[in-house]
């Protein structure tokens, strides 16, 4: 089911955390919602399933306006921040509680709840009381209690926050297979990147209330709109050295280093830039030559990543096949690809 | 560890000492007492050994003729009364006869003793009759003996000889003071009194309890709790104010209401209703007032110990609740019912232990009546012991009946623990395997 926000809108008192915002989740999509900590994710994700009203705008199921319909009415399941379980309850019960509430009947809920429960792994745990569970099992209640009643709409707020690192990518294609097979039309907050980029169909980046770019993840990834998203998704992130322009070229601080840019044929020189380059894009292939020195070596097994200091003290990151002949303190000559590189307005938009 | 507990047993000595004092003793002494026949007829101090007519009524079961000879005066020509005559300077010719024709005779009754006297040679006067037979009563009727020795020595100088055991039986039935006996509690079990008493209570406790320390606190917190925070909070400090107004002058609003020229009386007046005093009118309304009375003091506390612990619940669980499609009802149901288990037990334990000890209210506005329709146990313990129309305070049943109520207390506290289930209340460890 279509998800609209539209020209949504939400204060708490004087606080406008949100304004204004306009966003459309496919039917059968998986949407990231990708941002820093306080940009607003959850109150969106609070707005969709109707615990908070909008201040102002609408909210869309489908072609149904739900804006002002009770969170029990939208059918939606949600996986809160704070997973949400019932104290009083055992897991089974927490589990049953959507179905016990519309009246299942008891063996039903028994057969459904040991289904969804051998699904996220805690069939072993069904009698004990959510005080007696680790956090990643807390949380692989809450997702179990947030599907069992085949919701229109699945909202999860950070759900994998408290995995272990297996049981993430476990639970990543788990969470993604069954989202695909209900076609569930889904909202997934976090501030993982790597999960927003390998989970989903499209990411919206938010930044103090405010989409900045919403894409699919390679878009996103090879095509960012402003600094912020290509600051955000990438891992070992990007890094930007700072320069201005001059005949067409991008020029860092203290002229050592010149790349000339296509984007840059109508800037006038002088105009303060950014530039952004990808680890992977400096290093062994690329058109211009760099000139520093390793300050900084590390061995992420398959690869290494190296930080290198230009002249002017800007850091340029690099991400190779593992090799052994480079150490800290070593000076390198090291190829930078500009037709991959991004340009940076001062305020942040790429050019 | 050693030397930590020594420690701590000696750091918790002055409150140990405080809790035995204000708070075992109590509750021992009020045990003692139970088992004795203390009243203001008996003191609390030692008495004496007298054949008052209610000894003598005692003795009818056990010694039927002992009690019918001891209940008749007796009067014996004895040389102890011949002396006393002698020293009254009457005529001689009195004591010489008595002695020479009458010694030792014993007769059953003043009359047949005066006739005798009257027949003495030298005429006495009437006044000299009497002045003469009072000389030689021998009965021990009304007399006050400060031993029991001294007592049997009496009787059996009337003739009475007495075995040990019947010694006994009218050494208890003549002695004055208390002495030690379950007698308050055969009283307290056996007395249609105590059981409609015993009735009340039960009847003032579980539905002042239910209707209002409970019931009506509960509903209180739900409501303010989905109310606006600012609506809630002028609720709340309405329903508190029966709590904070000085108990006097609120029943007295309440007599105020009921009274025969009240607020009630006044209105229904209009509608052509006699004016009456609808809170001592009847039993139903005397209870109706009482309860009501009682139950807005008792309605405020439950209210604030559910409403914290409603506010002490996470918010997201309501928001979770909502989302999973529960109702309020459900919520209530199923989230918040639950979590209030332990504050619902601690209320309900807390307001059962103070309506049953409590009597302050009844006795500002009702007094027990009308009749004795309201009188509850703890009223009735003070009505017993240390306030009662007879003036015969009855420290020792009035004790029993306290001693009851502890009991009770105790006994109803341990039947909720098990209702509520506290075990499963003490959270357990987490467990990881
Ligand atoms: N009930 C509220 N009253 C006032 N301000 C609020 C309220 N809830 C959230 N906010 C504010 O709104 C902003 C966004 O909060 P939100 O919880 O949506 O952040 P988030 O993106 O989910 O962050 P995180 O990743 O840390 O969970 C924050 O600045 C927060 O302080
Ligand atoms: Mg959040």
């Amino acid at each position: 089911m279509r998800i609209l926000l539209d020209k949504f809108s939400k204060s708490f008192g004087s606080t406008k955390v949100i304004e204004d915002m306009n966003l459309e989740v496919a039917s059968g999509e998986m949407l990231a919602l990708l941002g820093p900590s306080g940009c607003g994710k959850s109150t969106t994700l609070f707005a969709v399933c109707g615990i908070h009203r909008p201040t102002s705008g609408r909210i869309l199921f489908g072609d149904r306006d739900v804006t002002n319909l009770p969170s029990q009415e939208r059918n939606v399941g949600v996986v809160f921040q704070s997973y949400a379980l019932y104290p009083h309850m055992t897991v089974e019960e927490n589990i049953g509680f959507p179905l016990m509430v519309k009246r299942a009947a008891a063996p039903d809920i028994k057969k459904q709840v040991a289904a969804i429960a051998a699904l996220v792994h805690i069939d072993n745990l069904l009698d004990r009381r959510p005080s007696q569970l680790s956090g990643g099992q807390q949380q692989r209640v809450a997702l179990a209690r947030a599907l069992i009643r085949r919701p229109d709409v699945l909202l999860l707020d950070e759900p994998l926050a408290n995995l272990d690192a297996k049981l993430r990518l476990e639970m990543r294609s788990e969470i993604r297979r069954l989202q695909r097979e209900t076609g569930i039309t889904a909202i997934l907050v976090t501030h993982d990147q790597v999960e927003a980029m390998s989970m989903c169909d499209r990411i919206a980046i938010m930044k103090s209330g405010e989409i900045v770019q919403i894409a699919t993840p390679s878009a996103m990834y090879n095509d960012p709109r402003t600094s912020f998203v290509a600051g955000f998704l990438g891992n070992p992130p990007i890094s930007f050295i700072k320069g201005t322009a001059f005949q067409g070229a991008f020029v860092s601080g203290d002229g050592h280093l010149k790349v000339p840019l296509a984007a840059l044929s109508g800037i006038s020189d002088d105009t303060p830039l950014t530039l952004g380059v990808r680890p992977e894009h400096f290093g062994t292939g690329g058109d211009i030559a760099v000139e520093g020195r390793i300050v900084f070596a590390e061995t992420q097994g398959r690869e290494n990543l190296y930080d290198v200091a230009l002249p002017d003290g800007s850091v340029l990151r690099s991400i190779q096949p593992v090799r052994n002949d480079i150490k800290p303190g070593d000076q390198v000559r090291w190829m930078l690809g500009s037709d991959a590189a991004f340009i940076f307005a001062e305020n942040g938009q790429r050019l | 560890m050693r030397t930590s507990r020594t420690l701590g047993l000696f750091m918790i000595a002055p409150a140990s000492i405080m809790i035995f004092l204000f708070f075992l003793m109590p509750v021992v002494l009020t045990a003692i007492f139970a088992m004795t026949n203390m009243s203001t007829a008996t003191g609390i101090s030692g008495g004496a050994w007298q054949v008052t007519q209610a000894a003598v009524n005692r003795l009818k079961t056990d010694l039927p003729e002992l009690a019918d000879g001891i209940a008749e005066p007796r009067f014996i020509i004895d040389e102890e009364g011949l002396k006393e005559l002698e020293t009254l300077k009457l005529k001689p010719g009195f004591a010489a006869e008595l002695r020479a024709e009458h010694m030792g005779e014993v007769y059953p009754s003043r009359r047949e003793a005066e006739r005798v006297i009257k027949a003495l040679k030298d005429r006495p006067s009437t006044r000299e009759v009497k002045q003469i037979s009072d000389l030689f009563n021998r009965s021990v009727l009304n007399t006050r003996f400060e031993t029991r020795d001294e007592l049997m020595a009496n009787l059996k100088k009337l003739g009475f000889d007495l075995t040990p055991q019947q010694q006994d039986i009218v050494a208890r039935a003549t002695y004055t003071g208390w002495i030690w006996t379950t007698d308050n509690f055969r009283i307290i079990s056996s007395s249609p009194d105590m059981a409609q008493i015993f009735f009340n209570t039960a009847f003032y406790v579980s539905v002042t309890l239910l209707l209002f320390n409970v019931g009506y606190a509960l509903f209180l917190a739900l409501t303010t709790h989905y109310m606006q925070a600012s609506t809630a909070s002028v609720f709340r400090a309405i329903w508190l104010l029966p709590r904070i107004t000085p108990v006097v002058i609120y029943v007295l609003l309440w007599k105020w209401l009921t009274w025969d020229s009240g607020f009630i009386s006044t209105f229904m007046s209009q509608f052509g209703y006699p004016p009456k005093n609808y809170l001592l009118d009847t039993a139903y309304n005397a209870w109706f007032f009482v309860i009501l009375i009682n139950g807005f003091i008792g309605a405020s506390m439950g209210m604030l110990v559910f409403s914290s612990a409603i506010k002490a619940i996470p918010q997201t669980q309501f928001h979770a609740s909502e989302v999973d499609g529960a109702s309020r009802l459900q919520q209530i149901r199923y989230i918040i019912l639950p979590q209030l288990r332990w504050p619902i037990l601690f209320v309900t334990c807390y307001q059962t232990l103070s309506l049953l000890a409590s009597f302050n209210e009844i006795l500002l506005s009702t007094r027990g009546g009308p009749g004795k329709a309201t009188e509850v146990w703890s009223l009735a313990a003070f009505h017993t012991a240390l306030n009662n129309y007879t003036g015969n305070l009855e420290y020792g049943l009035g004790a029993a009946m306290a001693l009851v109520l502890v009991v009770v207390g105790i006994i109803l506290s341990l039947i909720y623990l098990r209702i509520f289930r506290y075990d499963t209340l003490i959270s357990k460890p987490l467990i990881e395997d």
